[in-house]
């Protein structure tokens, strides 16, 4: 299903209840009332373009964002992919750590496996860890300059030589995969983590619950990639292009 | 195998892509991972880093880099090419597939050849004895997996153990299906498990 603007944005949480904190980054939380997309977004002034497109990125995995790219500012990705970020950072994992250490404390430290598990998420933690650090202290104030640049030469023609060392291909090139991992933990959860606690029935449940959360982060991730790579990257593409054109 | 086979589709026009689906859907123990409109800047590198176990190609998607791209999937092990080819495709063309769906084929035929290419194994087996097998790891996917997770590189395990660089890479393939984990660390989690290398052994 295509979301358009003029849907009742209830009816489409409806549809897809995955897109709650998806919203809940444009500032609109549940109770947002009856209001179509579009009649939402002009109360609270967000872009509907790229609300529509977000939305559509992340409800169907087909959707090609392109005939949106040109319409908004790229601050607004940038601000997007920020809040994203610090919902996994601040929410998601802390959540799956706090999982995790319930079920060691059931399973009084003698569990192996889940040792492994356990170490295994805290090495990915630190590895996501960089890679979110990169994109906010390298790449994002890059294009933020690059945006502020480019109102710059349009204005009076100055052109920032420092800006043309760096090229938005390099972080496309090595824009490495952050769900792997998340896969792998979940078959190690679901295949080999044995039952050893002291309340099985406890174990059982909170096992679930740490499954659920991770297949829910390793959806946002590869959703948030998907972001990064369809609409941010061909977008900053753009823009160097026009830096770098007739200068 | 007994395992998921993860399908990468590569097709720019939309009712294709959607009939493609629809094929996969109805063949059990096939998964179609992402679809690709061909025109994407990197693809061969990016499809290479989805770790499929099935590429299938319209060589149309593709346009002039068909056959920089092609050249360089053929290389990789264990991935298996399927062309989407329509009766007159040219020899030069058709030729690089091994395996291919016609498209003026009927639906019947069609799922017999994707079924075909994607290998017996790809439906779920119901015989009971490849079931048990393919679950367990073969002694020498055991020690190939105990030099992977000691962090050597597929050609310094290929010399260590007197193998081509190609067995190896279908070895770690074979690993990584028949235990659903992709990463070295994820392996390693898997090793230490089952005592298959001791923590003392890690660099
Ligand atoms: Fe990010
Ligand atoms: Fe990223």
């Amino acid at each position: 299903m295509l979301i358009v603007g003029e849907m009742k944005l209830a009816d489409v949480i409806h549809h897809d209840y995955n897109l709650v904190p998806v919203i809940n980054r444009f500032d609109i939380s549940l109770g947002f009332g009856d209001g179509t997309i579009k009649e939402i977004c002009e109360e609270r002034n967000v872009n509907i373009e790229f609300f529509l497109s977000i939305l559509n990125t992340f409800h169907d995995v087909q959707y090609f964002p392109k005939d949106y790219l040109k319409s908004f500012p790229v601050s607004l990705i940038i601000n997007y992919l920020r809040k994203a970020h610090s919902y996994y950072s601040d929410e998601k994992i802390p959540e799956i750590k706090l999982l995790i250490s319930k079920l060691i404390r059931l399973s009084g430290k003698k569990n192996k496996t889940l040792n492994l598990i356990s170490n295994f998420f805290n090495d990915y933690c630190k590895e996501f860890a960089t890679h979110l650090m990169r994109e906010e202290t390298v790449v994002y104030p890059y294009i933020l300059s690059l945006e502020k640049a480019l109102a710059e030469k349009n204005e009076n023609g100055i052109v920032d030589t420092e800006l043309m060392k760096y090229s938005i291909t390099t972080y496309e090139a090595d824009h490495e995969d952050v769900e792997e991992k998340l896969f792998d933990m979940k078959s190690l959860i679901i295949k080999y983590l044995p039952l050893e606690s002291s309340d099985n029935l406890m174990f059982e449940e909170i096992s679930y619950s740490l499954l659920r959360e991770l297949f829910v982060l390793e959806k946002e991730l590869n959703e948030h990639s998907r972001i990064e790579d369809l609409i941010l990257v061909p977008k900053v593409e753009g823009m160097e292009k026009h830096y770098k054109s007739d200068r | 195998m007994g395992a998921l086979m993860n399908i990468i589709l590569v097709e720019n026009n939309f009712l294709l892509r959607s009939g493609i689906e629809g094929l996969i859907i109805e063949l059990p123990g096939l998964l179609l991972k992402e679809v690709f409109d061909g025109k994407e800047k990197n693809l061969c590198r990016k499809l290479i880093n989805k770790k499929p176990d099935v590429i299938i190609i319209n060589p149309n998607a593709l346009g002039d880099n068909f056959i920089s791209i092609i050249s360089k999937l053929q290389e990789e092990a264990g991935i298996i090419l399927i062309g989407l080819l329509g009766n007159d495709c040219p020899e030069n063309i058709s030729s690089r597939f091994k395996n291919h769906l016609p498209l003026e084929g009927n639906k019947h035929l069609l799922l017999e050849k994707l079924r075909d290419a994607c290998g017996k194994d790809a439906v779920y087996p119901t015989n009971k004895k490849t079931q048990a097998g393919s679950r367990l790891l073969s002694v020498r996917e055991i020690d190939i997996l105990r030099e992977v997770v000691k962090g050597l590189t597929n050609q310094e395990i290929a010399d260590k153990l007197f193998l081509s660089i190609h067995t190896v890479m279908t070895h770690r393939k074979n690993i990584s299906k028949k235990l659903s984990i992709k990463t070295v660390s994820g392996l390693m989690v898997y090793a230490l498990m089952n005592n298959i290398v001791d923590i003392n052994e890690m660099g």
